[in-house]
């Protein structure tokens, strides 16, 4: 609609009280059917389904999805606004948590939490005007390869992530190899391996040596999830990692910012992604300093 | 690079966050909108888009939460509103 004219400034929110609520339990209350019945319900669910598969696939598993657990985990201790910021945690921490529903442990879940977040977008002829450096829209793709999760045939992979990350690295006319950090909606670790895969950093089965010797944490050679994320800063959609790619390309996130302060490339470009639904949707954005 | 046709993000909502009893989820939506609009040196007058992100069903004694709503309680009129699926 800025496009169109339409609109000159426009702000897009989230809130929820998931945690003080009944409004998660209510929603968990609801599932009903054949799934329900046979126990077989809820986010984690169907993730663990998709993980399941992909164990079976590529033989991937939690000696991959501790390095993001950790490795996020990391980050949010540089971020004294995340919820699990004080609270370290090693692989021996990850490895002995509670399964939620194997195989995936509580630390490979987000968080629930209260709060909100908000941005803002306008163009940039107005971004001039305004207090802090725009964070550029380079480029954006979106792929939806929406069916009934028990229908999927690409909860292993290739997701919507992999199309939609062609269309907006295209648009932004640059490849893969120009990006200097990623902020992935990571709903679960699982889902960051998949859409790193997809988005083609590594080859499948291949994730568990890419993400080993710290590749995604403070001082890595890729940071991913910067703030935190979804698993260990806290949980507001597409807005954890879209809010936290701006705040860094403004340069604004203090002892976590990209850059010399934490040993890392300059956030000149950044990947950010948001998924729906069982890996069923995803959008890909391309956000930037020019 | 024609600037009037390339877009970016120019301001940051946040709000206290973790477990927070006592507040209502637009309560959250008003503060980490107000704060955004701050942020990037804007006034609420200015807002004239507003798009509320894909969410959960509403606690059980709340109504369910619109851009609509949000809007009305922010108190602008925008001249889109749109609100994702979940």
């Amino acid at each position: 609609m800025l496009d169109a004219g339409l609109c000159r400034n426009v702000l897009i929110s989230y809130g929820h009280n998931a945690l003080s609520s009944d409004s998660l339990l209510a929603m968990l209350m609801d599932f009903a059917g054949d799934d329900a019945v046979f126990g077989h319900f809820g986010a984690t669910g169907g993730y663990a389904l998709a993980a399941r598969r992909a164990m079976h696939e590529f033989n991937t598993g939690p000696q991959t999805w501790k390095h993001i657990a950790v490795g996020q985990r990391a980050w949010a201790n540089l971020n004294p606004h995340a919820v699990m910021h004080g609270m370290p945690m090693s692989f021996d921490d990850y490895l002995s948590s509670k399964y939620v529903v194997e195989p995936l442990r509580l630390p490979d879940n987000c968080l629930v939490n209260d709060g909100g977040r908000a941005v803002i977008v306008t163009t940039l002829e107005r971004a001039q005007d305004l207090k802090h450096r725009p964070a550029v829209i380079l480029g954006l793709g979106q792929h939806n390869p929406s069916v009934q999760v028990t229908q999927s045939g690409t909860l292993a992979g290739s997701t919507g992530a992999r199309k939609a990350c062609e269309t907006a690295l295209s648009m932004a006319g640059i490849t893969r190899d120009d990006v200097d950090a990623c902020e992935i909606y990571d709903c679960f670790t699982y889902t960051v391996e998949v859409t790193l895969q997809d988005y083609g950093f590594f080859g499948p089965g291949e994730g568990e040596s890419w993400f080993s010797e710290g590749t995604i944490g403070p001082g890595g050679r890729m940071p991913v999830n910067t703030s935190g994320g979804q698993l260990s800063e806290a949980y507001y959609m597409g807005l954890t990692p879209l809010s936290e790619a701006a705040m860094q390309i403004m340069g604004r996130c203090g002892d976590r910012q990209l850059g010399p302060a934490t040993n890392t490339a300059e956030p000149n470009i950044v990947l950010v992604s948001d998924n729906g639904g069982i890996l069923q949707a995803h959008s890909c954005c391309v956000l930037g300093r020019i | 690079m024609n600037r009037e046709k390339t877009y970016a993000i120019v301001g940051v909502g946040y709000t206290p966050q973790g477990r927070v009893p006592g507040r209502t989820s637009l309560s959250f939506h008003l503060e980490a909108c107000a704060n955004a609009i701050a942020d990037a040196g804007l006034s609420q007058d200015d807002i004239d888009g507003l798009i509320c992100y894909r969410h959960f069903p509403a606690s059980s004694d709340e109504n369910d939460l619109t851009s609509h709503l949000v809007a009305q309680h922010l108190g602008i009129e925008p001249a889109y509103l749109s609100q994702d699926a979940n």
